[in-house]
């Protein structure tokens, strides 16, 4: 088209159906504008840009006794201030408190992470380990709710069309009590850092016994898209947590980490980075000290 | 020779400025037009927002950032460009109390709300905010192109929180990058206007 861009500001889900239903240019969706605004800076412009910063149909977090419902316009500081949330899944809560700086995390969303799908999206390695399902609103009117990676498909990119909304995403509440999770994260500095490295952990943990039954972990930052790691979880799954565990977990989230990034020049310091962010999680998971593998208890 | 390629220079520079103008307004007749055509209702020809109290009310193009916005369009040149990418804060103002980048939002998503810039915060006899007071009194301010920025995200952290510890004052500045100061006088002084009942006496 020509350049000259449109915008409009719905209030409800209705008029959006309505807007991009008659509307054939292209359409950008804008919440916190923390990717797309640089984005038109530099790029191809869309036609129509629909802010949906405001829809308060979009902006909400609930929980029922087995999943966790999140709008998708929710801001990062309202996931992050949510206590019921960061009781039932701390690995979500710990990762929107490391995004940005507190001025990002006021605009920026969780649906806006995953449309924008950058590779060091806080949010994505963790919204892939706990499986959850992204609700997306077509634009031909129907609704279809899909799974994390048939969303995000690779860097920077998605499954979604041209005008379609990410509505809602539901995180399945698995294991019960035995419930524990954990996020931890690489950047330059502690604030306002974009992710080198960041691990995800959801886990099935039977504390009377000290034993792990399930586990899954995500890396991000490693790879185009969030990378699922089941050479690390066969390590940890059906054992008792003990030092001998955590020798074993470093070991693989290295060999992990060789196997993502062969060859590349951040693969010599994340190798060993990695190590580190695991005994982290460790630490935040099961509140007690573990060494680096070889090394003795003082 | 010098003289009359610096002119040259200047002349360009004028000629491209009036160009942009130009096109600007081009711009905005064409949005404000075709905003018609669209088969929603109550999309807006205009913005009305309310600025350090005021009401006030403008069209934009879709595309134009709240900086730019509030610069060029409101006149309010106290709120800096920096990174323009949201990494450094010196662009930050509150929306509904809440600090943001300014560069990251677009000016019409802010349709119908409060913004507050570094204009707004001065008392209404003209005389500094107490924050403002304790960025000079605590030499806080050097050369100064970061400070709208770092004291309007103090202000919203204030604004949420009367009584922040260090960390809680660091934290809310991590979006506020200062490349001279070293940061400890700034937090000096939003600590004192924090910890009011047992001030700090500066140094």
């Amino acid at each position: 088209m020509t350049g000259l861009v449109q915008s409009a500001t719905p209030d409800k889900i209705a008029e959006i159906v309505a807007l991009v239903g008659g509307f054939s240019g292209n359409i950008s969706y804008i919440a916190g504008g923390t990717d797309l605004v640089i984005a038109l800076e530099r790029g191809p412009r869309p036609d129509l840009i629909i802010d949906i910063s405001r829809m308060q149909a979009l902006n909400f977090i609930d929980a029922d006794i087995d999943a966790v419902h999140i709008g998708a316009a929710t801001p990062l500081s309202t996931l992050a201030e949510h206590g019921e949330l960061a009781a039932k899944l701390p690995v979500l809560t710990q990762a929107a408190v490391q995004v940005g700086s507190v001025q990002i995390r006021n605009r920026a969303t969780i649906g806006g992470n995953i449309a924008s799908a950058v590779p060091g999206g806080d949010l994505l390695p963790v919204l892939k380990c706990l499986d959850c399902r992204i609700e997306v609103l077509r634009r031909d009117k129907t609704t279809i709710t899909q799974a994390f990676d048939e969303v995000v498909t690779g860097l920077g990119k998605t499954s979604l069309g041209n005008g379609d909304l990410i509505t809602r995403i539901t995180i399945p509440l698995r294991f019960g009590a035995n419930r524990i999770s954990a996020f931890g994260k690489i950047g330059r500095r502690r604030e306002l850092a974009i992710a080198r490295l960041n691990l995800a952990l959801l886990a099935d943990y039977e504390s009377s016994a000290n034993h792990i039954n399930d586990i899954r972990i995500v890396a991000g930052a490693i790879g185009p898209v969030p990378l699922r790691l089941p050479s690390v979880e066969r390590q940890l799954r059906g054992r008792v947590v003990d030092q001998a565990l955590a020798d074993d977990f470093l070991q693989a989230l290295t060999a992990a980490v060789d196997a993502a990034i062969p060859g590349r020049i951040s693969q010599a310091y994340k190798r060993h980075a990695v190590m580190g962010l695991g005994l982290d999680l460790l630490h935040r998971l099961f509140a007690r000290e573990f060494t680096w593998p070889g090394w003795a208890k003082s | 020779m010098e003289g009359f390629s610096s002119v040259n220079v200047g002349l360009n520079f004028f000629k491209s400025r009036i160009c942009c103008v130009s096109k600007m307004e081009q711009y905005d007749a064409h949005v404000t037009a075709r905003r018609l055509e669209l088969p929603v209702p109550g999309v807006p020809s205009g913005i009305t927002l309310q600025v350090n109290g005021e009401e006030c009310q403008h069209t934009a193009p879709a595309t134009e950032t709240l900086t730019q916005f509030l610069r060029n369009r409101l006149g309010l040149t106290g709120l800096k460009t920096g990174c323009g990418e949201g990494e450094c804060g010196a662009c930050t103002v509150l929306i509904n109390d809440q600090p943001v980048n300014s560069c990251l939002v677009l000016a019409f998503q802010v349709e119908g709300r409060r913004i507050t810039t570094i204009e707004g915060l001065e008392n209404a006899d003209g005389t500094l905010s107490a924050l403002q007071q304790a960025f000079i009194d605590y030499g806080a301010v050097q050369c100064g192109y970061c400070i709208p920025g770092m004291v309007i995200a103090s202000e919203g952290l204030l604004r949420r929180n009367s009584t922040p510890d260090d960390t809680e004052i660091r934290r809310a500045l991590a979006g506020n990058i200062c490349r001279c100061t070293g940061f400890l006088n700034i937090i000096k002084a939003v600590k004192s206007v924090a910890s009011a009942g047992a001030q700090a006496v500066p140094e």
